[in-house]
């Protein structure tokens, strides 16, 4: 059967929803966002949803996920004046770190992978 | 007409009519740094000077743009799923590499911070930089940050990971290997550089944005220890 636009888009909301009620009795912040994520990928896995259910606009959604940033790229000019001082310095402590921790995260994995792999074919 | 371009619809059309141009200017060009995304936010900035537009009119269209971002992270399960059983083979591998992407991102920002003698309020707000914004804002708030830096700091990081991700692919030889090239690009800049992930590939897509889960909830607990 063949799930409506307007279904899926209610089934992907009420997960939001849902995480963001969760979020708010957790004693740490993790974003509703995160959870709603986390309750779709249990669901999946339990075969409650099936991926025709929310297949469409989901595709939709992920498609288009980097238009969906503007609103908050463009708020960054609220914060410019207040770092107007050290808004170089910052500009680098950025481009270094983001570099670096890209850097250390896919290294790192790439050698687990090797060495899980090596593991493998020793046993 | 000035009601006109200062109502949501006018901002909406506006984020779309920018985003199109910057596509066709990164498909014209083909060159990574001209990314739809940031070309796209320099275009709209641009616009609301010349049209006079303050930031809190054209952020009651924004925020129905922004309303979407929830949805579309719940929605990155769907390509986590797909690629499941990749996960399960690789789930050590992918503890192991966030762990020590979040370590490593601390680090490095306590380091330079201090480096560039930078004070401690700044400090506390550019600390969690590499994890999504909800998180960001909290840890660094607890640590004395300034809330709207951070966010300034978050999504310039999201946008740099976005632009330079296929360059740093390349650079650390990661070609190959789909999965760690994902894991780096969510651990590094978290859902802004999921969006280039989700293009790169459904591997590369799937792992960004369970590194962006992972590397939040790391960040949290090893934010706990400073």
């Amino acid at each position: 059967m063949y799930t409506s636009i307007l279904l899926q888009t209610a089934i992907i909301f009420a997960l939001y929803f849902m995480g963001e009620g969760i979020a708010t009795l957790l004693p740490i912040t993790i974003p509703g966002n995160i959870i709603g994520m986390l309750l779709m990928f249990i669901g999946l896995l339990l075969k409650w949803i099936k991926v025709k259910h929310v297949q469409t606009v989901g595709r939709f959604l992920l498609s288009h996920m980097a238009f969906l940033f503007i609103p908050a790229g463009v708020s960054i000019i609220e914060s410019i004046e207040l770092i107007q001082d050290d808004w170089f310095k910052i500009l680098i402590v950025c481009v270094l770190t983001t570099i670096i921790t890209f850097a250390a995260t896919g290294l790192t994995a790439k050698a687990v992978i090797r060495l899980q792999e090596g593991w493998k074919r020793k046993k | 007409m000035r009601e006109l371009i200062t109502s949501p619809l006018f901002s909406i059309m506006l984020c779309i009519g920018a985003f199109e141009m910057g596509g066709w200017i990164h498909r014209k060009t083909k060159i990574d740094a001209l990314n739809p995304l940031l070309i796209a936010i320099a275009l709209v900035i641009v616009m609301l000077k010349m049209l006079d537009i303050p930031l809190e009119i054209f952020n009651e269209g924004g925020d129905m743009i922004n309303l979407l971002l929830g949805p579309a992270t719940v929605v990155l399960a769907v390509p986590m799923y797909e690629q499941v059983e990749i996960l399960k083979k690789n789930i050590i591998p992918i503890i192991v590499a966030t762990g020590v992407g979040a370590l490593t991102s601390i680090g490095s920002v306590l380091l330079l911070c201090r480096a560039f003698g930078l004070d401690e309020a700044l400090l506390a707000s550019l600390l969690p930089k590499s994890v999504t914004t909800p998180i960001a804002v909290e840890v660094s708030v607890q640590h004395g940050g300034i809330a709207s830096i951070t966010i300034a700091a978050v999504v310039i990081t999201g946008i740099l990971g976005a632009v330079i991700a296929p360059g740093l692919i390349k650079i650390f030889k990661l070609e190959g290997c789909s999965v760690a090239s994902g894991l780096a690009i969510g651990a590094s800049s978290h859902a802004m550089g999921t969006s280039k992930a989700v293009q790169i590939g459904e591997i590369e897509g799937a792992m960004s944005g369970l590194a962006i889960g992972i590397m939040g909830i790391f960040t949290v607990l090893f934010s706990l220890f400073l």
